[in-house]
């Protein structure tokens, strides 16, 4: 029950059920599903027996700084001055040299024979997905206007 | 026969509007741009271990690359012309200057790039691959530093 009131005062556009469910719980499950098939694969390119070398973790590193420097620029400055521009394209131009790092990384590993390509292949993908995962996240849950940190 | 293609428009997409998203676009290929850059020397640093084979001594190309992408971006076109409320520390001579500076050192890490490329790998009957990671991680930078200057308006009202 609560659900439904949480839904139906939040929405702006009147579409909030999809099939009787919030469409943004919806969004939830199925992009956790994603993280989870991601994540998956990164262990699996890590753990399987023919490749068992875990150097592809430190992607794990990028995946975590990936959404934090379009946090802190959305937090640091207001929406309409010449200045918040330029900090909000820093901080596009920051995620996507964070997000090419994480693809990089398993192929210069490769390059240097610490992983098999096989092993790279599979880390690659699971990049995507998660990356795809997060950018999901953000057009989701990230551009209303009543964000808070306490939205949950 | 003449001007047959005059009448040729590109297929009508209305669903993103680009001129709004201009600076994120600009933003994503410099960013792409430049840090695949850097991914490429690392690349060749990390399979060229030795100094016979990639002298470490021309990382820093990529070093004043990246040093002058962040002078030249660190600049408004509003303070170079003049135009913009408060003048900055420097005054506009100041960033005039301070622009030169930046593209000089670009300019100059692009053509010793080139110069380490032919003077030291391709003359040289060696292995010619860190010699063009060291002039494709400059050129990326120089490109990814036109992009973000360029490719971005700085007007709030467009």
């Amino acid at each position: 029950m609560k659900w439904s009131a949480v839904c139906e005062s939040r929405s702006a556009s009147g579409i909030t059920r999809f099939a009787g469910v919030c469409i943004r719980e919806r969004a939830l499950i199925s992009l956790s599903f994603g993280g989870a098939i991601g994540l998956m694969f990164l262990m699996l390119g890590c753990a399987l027996p023919i490749y068992n070398q875990y150097w592809p973790l430190f992607v794990l590193f990028f995946y975590i700084l990936s959404p934090i420097p379009y946090c802190i620029a959305r937090r640091l400055v207001d929406d309409t001055d010449a200045m918040s521009n330029a900090c909000k394209e820093l901080a596009i131009f920051l995620t996507t040299g964070i997000v090419v790092s994480a693809f990089g990384l398993p192929i210069v590993f490769a390059r240097a024979h610490l992983i098999e390509w096989g092993a790279c292949a599979l880390v690659l993908t699971g990049n995507t997905v998660i990356f795809a995962t997060i950018l999901g996240f953000f057009l989701v849950f990230g551009s209303n206007d009543d964000f808070s940190w306490q939205q949950w | 026969m003449a001007g047959f293609l005059d009448n040729f428009r590109w297929p009508e997409c209305e669903c993103i509007d680009w001129s709004e998203r201009r600076n994120a676009v600009a933003s994503v290929v410099a960013g792409v741009l430049f840090f695949t850059g850097w991914w490429i020397m690392i690349d060749a640093a990390v399979v060229y271990p030795k100094p016979e084979q990639l002298n470490h001594a021309f990382h820093t190309c990529g070093v004043f690359s990246t040093l002058a992408f962040f002078m030249i971006n660190a600049v408004s076109n509003a303070q170079v012309r003049g135009d913009s409320y408060e003048s900055g520390c420097l005054g506009r001579t100041g960033a005039r200057v301070w622009l030169f500076i930046g593209f000089m050192l670009m300019f100059g890490s692009l053509i010793a790039s080139m110069w380490i490329l032919f003077g030291a790998y391709v003359t040289q009957n060696t292995d010619v691959y860190p010699g063009l990671a060291v002039f494709f991680q400059n050129a990326l930078i120089f490109f990814s530093t036109l992009i973000y200057k360029f490719g971005r308006t700085e007007e709030l009202w467009t």
